[in-house]
Order: structure tokens, then C-alpha cells, then sequence
């Protein structure tokens, strides 16, 4: 009983998830994105594609089957090798935004898959307003829904009504989510992954986006109650049972059960933060205490990641 | 309720209990989101699970324990000493000196007896009474009647030996007269039996009575050496040397030696070494010590040089101390009534020195009430022709012929004239007549004297008295029927041996010569017994040998005093002017009865003897369920208030 008053709770929540102060809040946070990054140009990033680009980028050896006006016939002259010439092929960056839906983000009424979905939304806005190609997608280990790739800012309301219709649930398995983000992905991009990475094989998801040539983000929501329960005043012998699955465990919860939950916690987001750190993804942790547009802000902030 | 009737209380109690301890097993749950982290910290945990599960499982026993105790108090269990008819017990210790003797235990006669006393308290059940009657030389109730028995115990404690005789007597009517009303009466008398006469038939009468009584005697050893008199007085004639006795008793069973040592103010004066055979008591005189000294103690010390075959063993020490005082040295005010004419009756005064104040008072002074008369402790009247006063002054009375005029203020009536009297019988055993003999003396004439009731015929003449003693309160008279000077008694020595003997007799009825009493609780003393003036003097303030001061009313110059603590008591007169000066008074034990340890309760009937100590009632009060439910409550909120505050888990 419990639980249906909490969803029905939930699907109150979300018609209120997109409201017009939210929509004041990424206006506002469009104009800060303008100012930040006033008189760069569309398209000033560039894919790693190789194609027909102006720039040289590159030779190879030639195969039956190349264009023959790309054979670098100077070289051929010199070292009687046939070289084609490769160019850096210029083509906006495409941004994919991928949303943890699993159960693991609805807990505690659903304020984790809340603030990740606001989160969602005002970067897709920020790209939007960019004219860049924003795509989403929503994974868990039972659902896996995408939103092609929009261009404009008019499409924003279109990224709320995928944003919100959703239906979250399901393990988390951001290996096998991110995986299929990967293969789906015509265009390798800035893929933004917003997820508690309550998974054990989380990294692996996002060093795969890194092979694919992705340039993945990795913004890990927290809840601080969850990250450290120790003013809940939980105490005692409880049943700890995850959400995602059947794993239960009996647990006398003391003082110091606490404190070491705390602590393992912690490592746990270090180490994933050092795992990024270490391969060259951004890493953002994202408390949910905090307001969203402060978030978004603070990646501003940090530049490179957007924009 | 019976057995049968709580067990299906218990059993379904258990049930219960059992049942809600399952449910409340049942952990509750809390979804988390990523359980992986919990297992990281509660691997460590996993030691500690059965000490958890064992922490459950005392909880669960602590439950049981409660419901236990309930059905326990349902039961109501109560031991026989509950359903017995109430007792009312008066314990009756005795705490005399002989109770501090010791035992082959080490202790005292008095710890057993206490013992005793206790495993009684102890066997009260919740609707007995007791009251604890301490029997000294005073008696007083030590813990009045209660089933307190936490203060009945408590008062046993403070029961120490006292000096002197157990009045048993009282002890026992008080304790009838406490337990004479109350349901199931019962008196029990602990003692070692060395009691005195008066104890053995108020014993004897207590076991007797209507109301059962029961003695419980201690044992103990019987060797014990005591000092059982001693005494100072002045010489006589010598007024300033005094001459000490003391005498010592082996009063044990072994033959002792011992030394006596006696101290004056502090300094020795004299030691003696006695053997002592068992029963043999011996006296020791020191004589021609310095009156200078007041006080005297007498000691009983150790030897420090035994023989074989003597004990050197002085058993209680109550007895192995006495005191004693110099009787005070005050002068014998003397007045002599006379014309002047009979020079030997002058002279045979004078011979007195220094001890006699004499003065001189012609018959006409006394005649006019000269203050002398008023003052004088003895008053001779030897007036011949002259007349006598018309009264006798308020003293000691010596006079001569008193009936030779028909008017005369003498009690003693006249009975006849005689002509040349021979003095035919004397009482030779009486004080005044001793080393006089009258044999042959010549009178010319005299008076017989017609006796009345008490009065004594010190002299007859023919079986007629002509000399009479007549003694009526405070005051004597000494009546000679013939005129010294119309024989040739002055000329005799017996002359002034009589006079002496006359003075040293009123003297000796005159105060100041109680310079020692014995041991007792309230008693009556006379100031001039002790030598202290006793005219306006409204209050003593008496000073205890254990320094206590206490100031006692005066009525009629005598004052009550309590004398429990052997050794000297000084009086300091209040009020009336008399300030000056003090009196002391030395107080002893009783005597050797009060020193002999051996019981005399061995021929007694063996029905009057209590048993065994009763066993010690297994619940004293009985608001034992109360306890019970109180215990079994906080329980409950202790162990609830731990649990839902995560402290026991």
C-alpha cells in the first residue's frame, strides 16, 4: 500500500518535473551560457572523423576502390609509394544525454531520478539553444528508450515529454545501457551519462563509450541520506534489501555500522572519480541538495565539457 | 492458587510471550539502493552473530523469568513462619560484668548471647513482635516492641557490658508487663548465669509464670581473680596517716598468682604478690599512708615471673580495678554546758586534740539558746545544780544526771531515785562501753531511767538502767542517771574512755564517712554523708569518672545519684552559698558474687532451657509480592526501554 501511494505521489511529481519555473530557470541559464561563451561558432568542435575535410590530416596506403583524386601524386613522385591523402572532415558535435531510469534512482521518492531528469533537461536545453544535435536516451537494465538526435530549441519540449513519459524501473546495468548507446550512435560525440553508478560494472559502460571515441561525462547523483544515513536514526536489526533485485541481508545496524557505510560510500565515489580521472572522463558529483542549474553552472564552470 | 491452577497461566504466559518474541524477530525492512555497499560492512560483523542470537535469546529469557515470577506471586507461597499465630517475644539480655567474659570462640559471653538474640529477630515471621530488654544494674528497654527486625537488629548491636549485677528482677517484670497484653507472649532470657540471689528468684518466678519463659545461658570460662573490697580510712588517732585493706579473690577454679598493686594519686605505694588458691581470697592492709593522698586505686596485674602450677590469668577485667577515697577530715564541733566545776570532765575533752572543737557554755548561755548549742554536733551537759535549757538543742546529746531537778528537758523519763547505786551490768559489746568496765564505782546518788522501744540500757543498776542510750533520727542521746562529780567515775580511767567512746560514737553516726558506695543505678545520698554542707544548696553538679557532667536537684540535703561506671565521682555543691569545696565518692563493683562467673544455673531444671536457635525466616516482611512485581515491572521497562532505544541490540 505503501508503495502505490509513493507512485501515485511519483506521477504527481512528475507533472510538476517541467513548470514554468523550471522553464525561467533555463532561460535564465541560456542567457549565462551565451555570456560565457560569447563569439564561438557553431561547429568550431570537430569529430575525429576523417573524410573531406580541408585540413590534412593523414595518409595511407591506397586500395583499389579510393578516389583517385586523393592519391598524393608528390609523393608518389618522391617515393614511388601510392599515399592517399586524408583530410580532417569538420561536422558539429553531436550530444547524447543518457538518464539512469533504474530502480536504484527511485528511491526515497524518486528525487535522485527527479533531479537527474531536471539535470537532463537543462543541459539538452543549453545544446539545444547551442543548435547543436541533442539525443537522449534512458536506460536501465529493463528499459532502454532513446530520443533521436533534435536539433533546435523548439524540440525542447519535445526532450520533456520523452524526459517525463519514461517509465523508470529495472536493475542497474549501465554497461550493457551504455553499450547499446555506443552501437546505436552513428556519430560519436559528447555522451553525458547522469546515474547513481550503483553498479558495479558502471566504469566498464563508460570506458566503452571512451573506445567507441566518445568523450563520455560522468555526473554521479547523489542523495546525501543514502551517501550517509547516519541522522536517519536508523537502528537496530533491519532487513536490507535492494531495490533492483532479491539480495537481502540481515543487518544490525549500530553507530558503527553506520559510520563504516559512510565511509564505504565514499570510497566507492572516489573510486570511481579516480577510475575517470584516470582515463580522461569527467567526472561530476551532483548532490541533490544542490539545485540543478547551480549544477549545470558549476560544469560551465569547468569548461570543456560543454561548449 | 495451586500448582495446578498456574500452570496453564505459565504455560500459556510462555506461549505468548514466545510467540510476540517471534514476531518481534522479525527484522524490519529498509530498501536501500545499492545493497553491495551493506555486505562491504557487515562482512566484518559476521564474528558477532551468535553473541547477537545469544542477546536475542536472553531477552527472551528475561521475559520467562518475568512471567515466572508472576505466576510465583500468584501462587502466594508463604513459608510457615506466615501462617503460625504471631509471637510477641521480649528478648532479655543480660549485660552484666560476668557477660564480658570470654569463650573458647575468642568472643564474649555477650557476642553469643547476641548471636542468639539475633537468629531469634531473625526467625520473626511478618506478624511477630519483639521488644529486647537490656538487664544491667539499670534496665532499660533497648528496642521497644516492633517487627522492624532491621532496627530490632540494629539495637542488639549497641548492647554492651555494663559494670556491676544483671536487675533481673525488674528486667524480667518489665518484659511480663510488655508481652502480658499481646498475642502469643513469650519471654526468653539470655544469660550466663552468674546471677545473684534476687536474679535466681526473679528467674526462677519468670520460668514459672503463665508467660511462657525460656532462658538461653552462655557459656564460658570461669577463671577470674577479683579485687572484692577495698577500703581507706583515717587512723583514729592519727587522723593524718590512713590505713588502705584490699582484698582479692580467686575466684576461678585454678590456683593464680597475682600482684596486687595500689596507687595513690597516681603513685605507687604499695605491691603485693599473691598465690592464690581457687576460692581463697586474701586481705592486704597498707598501713601508715600519707592522708595527703586522696584517691587510691587498687590494681591486679599480671606477674611477670609465673610459677608452674599457677595460673597467671586475671579473667574480666571489670573487677581487676577498685578505687577508694579518704574520708574527709572534718573537726567534731563539741559543746560543753557546765559551771566549770568538774575539771576531769574538761580535761577528758581536751584529750581529743585537734579532731574536737570545744566550747565552753555556762547554763545560764544555754539557757538563753547561745549559738553554740544550734552549731555543735554533740552537746554535753554537766551543768550539776545549774538548770538545764528548756529544750535539747538539735544534736548529739551527752548529759549527766538529768533528772536532778524535776524539771527536765530529757526524753528519757525518770523512773526512780536511788541512793549509792552499784553499777551492776554493762553492755560490754556496745561501742560507747568498750574498754570501760564500771566495776566498783561508788555513786552517791542517782536515777534510773524508764525505757521506751529502741532505747538501749547501756549500764544497769541491779536491773535498773542509769546509763541509756536513746537513738530517734538523725540525733542520739547518751543519758548518765548520776552526777559525775557525786562519784568517783572521774577518777577512773574508764572516765574519758567513756567520754571518747561517747564522741566517736556520735561521730561515727555524724556524715562523712560514706567514701565509697557500690555500683548501682538510681540511689539516695546524703550530702553530709559525703561531707558537704548541705544548707541552701539546691543542685550538685556530679562529675562521672568518664567526664560527663550532669546536675542533679538537692531536696532536703539529699541528692539521687546514678553511679553505673566504677571510679571517682566529685560533687560541686550549687547554689546556697556553699560553692566552696567538693566531695568524691569512689564506687566499686558489688563484690565477689558480681565477679564469679560460674553459672549457677547448672542444678536448674532443664525444661527452662530454650532449644537450638530457630532457622532464620526464609522472607522477613510481607510485601514479598510486591517486591516481586516491582522487580519483575522494572524488568520489563528496563529491558523495553533497551531494546527500542537499540541499546541491547
Amino acid at each position: 500500500m505503501a508503495l502505490r501511494q509513493r507512485a501515485a505521489a511519483n506521477g504527481a511529481d512528475d507533472d510538476t518535473l517541467f513548470d514554468e519555473a523550471f522553464l525561467a530557470k533555463l532561460e535564465l541559464l541560456q542567457v549565462i551560457a551565451r555570456r560565457l561563451f560569447r563569439g564561438r561558432q557553431r561547429a568550431e568542435r570537430k569529430t575525429r572523423k576523417i573524410g573531406s575535410g580541408l585540413e590534412f590530416a593523414d595518409h595511407r596506403e591506397y586500395s583499389p576502390g579510393d578516389d583517385i583524386r586523393y592519391i598524393d601524386w608528390t609523393a608518389w613522385v618522391r617515393l614511388r609509394q601510392r599515399l592517399i591523402r586524408l583530410y580532417e572532415e569538420d561536422e558539429d558535435l553531436p550530444i547524447r544525454i543518457v538518464v539512469d531510469v533504474s530502480d536504484s534512482m527511485t528511491t526515497r521518492g524518486r528525487r535522485k531520478l527527479r533531479y537527474a531528469r531536471q539535470v537532463a533537461a537543462a543541459l539538452a536545453y543549453v545544446g539545444l539553444a547551442s543548435l547543436d544535435r541533442v539525443g537522449l536516451s534512458c536506460v536501465s537494465g529493463r528499459t532502454f528508450e532513446t530520443l533521436p538526435a533534435v536539433r533546435g530549441k523548439g524540440r525542447i519540449f519535445k526532450v520533456f515529454e520523452f524526459l517525463r513519459t519514461v517509465a523508470p524501473g529495472g536493475p542497474t546495468d549501465l554497461r550493457h545501457g551504455l553499450s547499446r548507446v555506443a552501437a546505436q550512435s552513428t556519430q560519436p560525440g559528447l555522451t553525458i551519462v547522469i546515474s547513481d553508478f550503483y553498479d558495479m560494472q558502471a566504469f566498464e559502460g563508460l570506458n566503452l563509450l571512451r573506445f567507441r571515441r566518445h568523450d563520455p561525462v560522468a555526473i554521479q547523483v547523489i542523495d546525501p541520506i543514502e551517501a550517509d544515513p547516519r541522522s536517519t536514526g536508523l537502528r537496530g536489526d533491519v532487513m536490507v534489501v535492494d531495490c533492483e533485485g532479491d539480495t537481502r541481508r540481515e543487518v544490525t545496524v549500530t553507530a558503527r555500522t553506520l559510520d563504516a557505510f559512510a565511509q564505504a560510500h565514499e570510497r566507492f565515489c572516489a573510486t570511481l572519480e579516480s577510475n575517470c580521472r584516470s582515463r580522461g572522463i569527467h567526472y561530476v558529483r551532483a548532490n541533490i541538495d544542490v539545485p540543478f542549474d547551480d549544477l549545470v553552472l558549476r560544469m560551465f564552470r569547468m569548461g570543456g565539457i560543454l561548449l | 492458587m495451586t500448582v495446578a491452577g498456574l500452570l496453564p497461566i505459565a504455560i500459556g504466559g510462555a506461549v505468548a510471550i514466545t510467540g510476540m518474541y517471534l514476531l518481534r524477530m522479525r527484522r524490519r525492512q529498509v530498501v536501500v539502493p545499492f545493497a553491495a555497499l551493506w555486505e562491504q560492512v557487515t562482512r566484518e560483523s559476521e564474528s558477532r552473530k551468535l553473541w547477537r542470537r545469544l542477546r536475542r535469546l536472553l531477552s527472551w529469557l528475561v521475559q520467562i523469568v518475568v512471567l515466572l515470577l508472576i505466576c510465583v506471586t500468584l501462587g502466594d507461597p508463604r513459608p510457615d513462619v506466615w501462617l503460625r499465630e504471631p509471637v510477641t517475644l521480649a528478648i532479655v539480655v543480660d549485660r552484666s560484668a560476668s557477660m564480658s567474659g570470654t569463650t573458647d570462640a575468642g568472643g564474649t559471653r555477650l557476642d553469643d548471647a547476641r548471636v542468639r538474640a539475633q537468629q531469634e529477630v531473625a526467625a520473626l515471621g511478618p506478624a511477630d513482635q519483639a521488644v529486647i530488654i537490656a538487664a544491667g544494674e539499670e534496665v532499660g528497654v533497648v528496642a521497644a516492641r516492633s517487627g522492624d527486625t532491621t532496627a530490632l537488629s540494629a539495637a542488639l548491636a549497641t548492647i554492651e557490658a555494663s559494670h556491676g549485677e544483671a536487675d533481673l528482677a525488674r528486667a524480667l517484670a518489665l518484659a511480663e508487663h510488655v508481652v502480658a497484653d499481646a498475642v502469643g507472649p513469650r519471654i526468653l532470657v539470655l544469660t550466663d548465669g552468674a546471677l545473684d540471689d534476687g536474679g535466681m528468684v526473679a528467674l526462677a518466678r519468670c520460668t514459672a509464670s503463665v508467660i511462657p519463659c525460656q532462658v538461653v545461658a552462655v557459656a564460658g570460662g570461669t577463671e577470674n581473680i577479683a579485687i572484692t573490697a577495698f577500703a581507706a580510712r583515717r587512723y583514729p588517732n592519727a587522723r593524718d596517716k590512713v590505713e588502705v585493706l584490699a582484698e582479692v579473690k580467686n575466684l576461678g577454679d585454678l590456683p593464680v598468682v597475682v600482684e596486687l598493686d595500689v596507687e595513690a594519686d597516681g603513685v605507687s605505694v604499695g605491691r603485693r604478690r599473691m598465690e592464690l588458691l581457687p576460692g581463697q581470697s586474701r586481705r592486704e592492709a597498707l598501713a601508715d599512708l600519707e592522708a595527703a593522698r586522696a584517691r587510691f586505686v587498687a590494681h591486679l596485674r599480671e606477674v611477670e615471673d609465673p610459677i608452674a602450677g599457677f595460673s597467671t590469668a586475671l579473667g574480666p577485667g571489670f573487677d581487676d580495678v577498685a578505687y577508694a577515697v579518704v574520708p574527709p577530715l572534718s573537726p567534731l564541733a563539741v559543746t560543753v554546758v557546765t559551771d566549770g566545776t568538774d575539771l576531769f570532765l574538761e580535761a577528758a575533752l581536751l584529750t581529743q586534740g585537734d579532731h574536737v572543737e570545744l566550747t565552753g557554755v555556762t547554763p545560764e548561755q544555754a539557757q538563753a539558746g547561745h549559738d553554740a548549742l544550734r552549731e555543735a554536733d554533740v552537746v554535753v551537759f554537766d551543768v550539776a545544780d545549774g538548770a538545764l535549757p528548756q529544750t535539747l538543742p538539735e544534736a548529739h546529746v551527752l548529759v549527766f544526771d538529768p533528772w536532778r531537778t524535776a524539771n527536765s528537758p530529757c526524753p528519757i523519763a525518770k523512773r526512780g531515785d536511788l541512793k549509792r547505786p552499784f553499777l551492776t551490768e554493762q553492755l560490754r559489746e556496745h561501742p560507747v562501753l568498750g574498754h570501760v568496765v564500771l566495776k566498783d564505782v561508788n555513786i552517791a546518788r542517782g536515777t534510773t531511767f524508764a525505757l521506751e522501744p529502741g532505747d538501749q540500757a547501756l549500764v544497769r543498776t541491779l536491773g535498773e538502767p542509769i546509763v541509756v542510750l536513746r537513738e530517734r533520727g538523725e540525733h542520739g542521746l547518751v543519758a548518765v542517771g548520776f552526777d559525775p562529780r557525786q562519784s568517783d567515775f572521774p577518777l577512773r580511767v574508764a572516765f574519758p574512755v567513756f567520754v571518747d567512746n561517747v564522741l566517736r560514737y556520735f561521730e561515727q553516726r555524724e556524715p562523712g564517712f560514706v567514701a565509697s558506695i557500690a555500683l548501682g543505678g538510681s540511689r539516695e545520698l546524703s550530702l553530709a554523708d559525703l561531707g558537704v554542707t548541705a544548707d541552701g544548696v539546691t543542685r550538685v553538679e556530679v562529675r562521672s569518672p568518664d567526664g560527663t557532667l550532669r546536675e542533679q536537684p538537692v531536696e532536703e540535703g539529699r541528692v539521687r545519684v546514678r553511679a553505673l561506671l566504677p571510679g571517682f565521682y566529685e560533687f560541686r555543691p550549687l547554689g546556697g552559698g556553699a560553692e566552696a569545696g567538693t566531695a568524691e565518692l569512689a564506687v566499686n563493683q558489688t563484690g565477689s558474687a558480681a565477679s564469679d562467673l560460674h553459672s549457677r544455673l547448672a542444678d536448674a531444671d532443664p525444661a527452662i532451657f530454650a532449644g537450638e536457635a530457630p532457622g532464620a525466616a526464609p522472607v522477613a516482611q510481607g510485601p514479598l509480592w510486591t517486591a516481586i512485581l516491582l522487580l519483575a515491572a522494572a524488568i520489563v521497562v528496563l529491558e523495553w526501554a533497551t531494546y527500542h532505544r537499540r541499546i541491547t541490540v
